[in-house]
């Protein structure tokens, strides 16, 4: 089994005898967008922190490419993050100054790589000016841009959505996603859940400084509902199909989570032939702001009048 | 090291302490050059370019030139706490000690900047007088200013040099004190100020006598000193600096940012 790109193995901190992060573990593989959800203070920001190896644990480990990241500094050479947002520059810099800078931090970058990073985030137009005149948004693409300037192995961002506008958010998704898919480990927090839903692989849901739910988005969002007339009968026949991993009764539907995409199509033809009657075939979208709220309230002890937190309205 | 080092010295004069400085270090001069009162005050004249720079060391050397140095040192590093750029550069592949020395070392020779500026300003501030041989002293040497005799221009600038080079060297530990201070209350107005209050508190200790010789504040005086006695001076100096610099990098390297 390959070593995770980023371990986490209960992990603590305290700050002044108060536990901010507690028995945190998990593991986030090459390839993998892994977000961390949860109410302001339940110690997201801590925990990216301790993750980059700003912070320092009370107890537990964080090994970033098998190592420690307080050990090797050199193992930041194939790390990319941000973890303040807005992301911090040098407002007397240029976009591209700044970047330069980074580069030479980092050990020699090359400009025709800070051009494409620029040209990635589309700065290309805005890389001339002073950082201290960039909008919030505008910074936060920076951020992403020196980021993403070596090609990182690994990608830690806190917040990496604060204070852009929907075609900036779009366009970040679209270079995690894309990092993902060429193997980089991405970890990140946010408030976006519908975004989480959208592009991370697994969530894991923090409740003061607790993880009390890790959900793998991927099995999530690979769901299929089908709304027949006889369900029953419909589940006994799909889940004796060798292209449908799961399938299950819910209500008037059947879920069901096919081997591969292209074995969705195949369904109404078999139901179909079996003279059943398909109302409805759609993706199964995973609440997870519902899911989150449950979880989260379950959580809290049970006082009247006591609401569960509105993280997802902000999305 | 040698990127860090350049980055690190860049940044320097785009600090506002640094900037306030210079405009201070100026001015100081020329106003003490064309003082009406100087007469009535201090009972004597101006009669050489070469006595601008003792009035302006001596009149600044005890409190205005660690406070200049003390907030400019601690500016140096506050001001990466408060944009954030410090976690920026620390997610980088560059250890917390390499990056802190560098500062460390800007830090060591700013306050021999500044007093470079401070003495070329003087030496100019101080031009109607002439720069040639003088009856009577600089102001830095034994002879104070009153002097013995006729004073050649060459001796005379190089007492003024190496007082300027001693004072220099003296106000050193009171930048990296307020280094580590910054360090310690991760803000460049706690760490300035607290190495006032250090300093006024060392200042008050003077009536403790046997203290007074080991006192850093003592050492704010050494450029007046003989250089025969410059050594221990220059010993304990360094000692102080060194305690410094060494106390910034163990904690720096333990913070949690």
């Amino acid at each position: 089994m390959p070593t995770p790109s980023i371990e986490v193995d209960r992990l603590t901190k305290r700050y002044g005898g108060r536990p901010v992060v507690q028995d945190l573990s998990f593991t986030v593989n090459a390839g993998e967008v892994y977000a961390l959800v949860g109410p302001n203070g339940a110690g997201k920001t801590t925990v990216i922190r301790l993750v980059a190896g700003l912070a320092f644990p009370t107890e537990g480990t964080v090994r970033m490419l098998g190592v420690n990241p307080h050990g090797d500094p050199g193992v930041r050479r194939k790390l990319g993050a941000v973890v303040e947002a807005p992301a911090a520059f040098y407002p007397y810099l240029t976009g591209r100054g700044n970047l330069r800078l980074h580069g030479r931090l980092a050990g020699g970058v090359a400009d025709q790589r800070i051009q494409e990073v620029l040209d990635m985030m589309e700065l290309g137009n805005a890389a001339e000016r002073r950082v201290g005149v960039y909008s919030l948004g505008m910074r936060q693409r920076l951020g992403v841009a020196a980021a993403m300037l070596t090609r990182p192995e690994v990608l830690i961002l806190d917040e990496p959505a604060s204070g852009m506008d929907p075609l900036s958010l779009h366009l970040v998704h679209a270079v995690l996603r894309e990092a993902a898919s060429t193997g980089t480990a991405v970890l990140l927090s946010t408030h976006h859940l519908d975004e989480v839903v959208a592009y991370c692989t697994r969530v894991a849901i923090l409740e003061e400084g607790r993880l009390i739910d890790e959900v793998n988005l991927l099995d999530r969002r690979e769901r299929y509902r089908v709304t027949v007339d006889e369900p029953h009968r419909a589940r006994a026949l799909l889940d004796t199909q060798p292209w449908i991993r799961h399938a299950a009764v819910r209500g008037q539907d059947v879920v069901f989570i096919p081997v591969e995409q292209g074995a969705v199509g195949r369904v109404t033809g078999l139901l179909a032939e079996n003279e059943l009657s398909v109302l409805e075939l759609t993706r199964d979208i995973f609440d997870l702001r519902g899911y989150y709220r449950e979880r989260i309230a379950s959580d809290r002890p049970t006082h009247s009048g006591v609401r569960p937190p509105d993280v997802g309205d902000r999305a | 090291m040698k990127s860090l080092l350049s980055m690190e010295f860049g940044k320097v004069l785009r600090l506002g302490s640094v900037r306030f400085s210079l405009v201070l270090l100026v001015l100081f001069p020329v106003l003490w050059a064309y003082a009406p009162g100087i007469y009535k005050v201090y009972d004597f004249y101006l009669v050489s370019a070469f006595q601008v720079p003792a009035l302006s060391l001596l009149s600044s050397m005890q409190f205005l030139l660690p406070l200049l140095v003390a907030i400019s040192a601690a500016e140096l590093l506050g001001v990466e706490i408060a944009n954030g750029t410090l976690q920026t550069v620390l997610l980088r592949p560059v250890s917390r000690s390499q990056w802190l020395l560098s500062k460390l070392l800007v830090v060591t020779v700013y306050p021999f900047a500044i007093l470079a500026v401070f003495l070329v300003v003087s030496l100019l501030a101080g031009a109607p007088y002439g720069y040639g041989s003088f009856v009577g002293g600089t102001g830095l040497g034994q002879a104070g200013l009153l002097g013995q005799g006729t004073m050649g221009a060459g001796q005379a600038f190089v007492e003024v040099l190496r007082a300027y080079l001693v004072a220099g060297y003296s106000l050193v530990p009171v930048a990296l004190l307020s280094m580590l201070l910054t360090v310690v209350f991760m803000n460049a107005a706690g760490g300035a100020l607290a190495t006032l209050s250090v300093l006024i508190f060392m200042q008050l200790l003077v009536v403790f006598p046997s203290l007074t010789p080991y006192l850093l504040t003592t050492q704010l005086n050494a450029y007046a000193k003989p250089v025969s006695n410059l050594g221990w001076v220059a010993a304990l100096i360094a000692v102080y600096a060194a305690a410094f610099a060494a106390a910034s990098v163990v904690l720096f390297e333990r913070k949690d940012f």
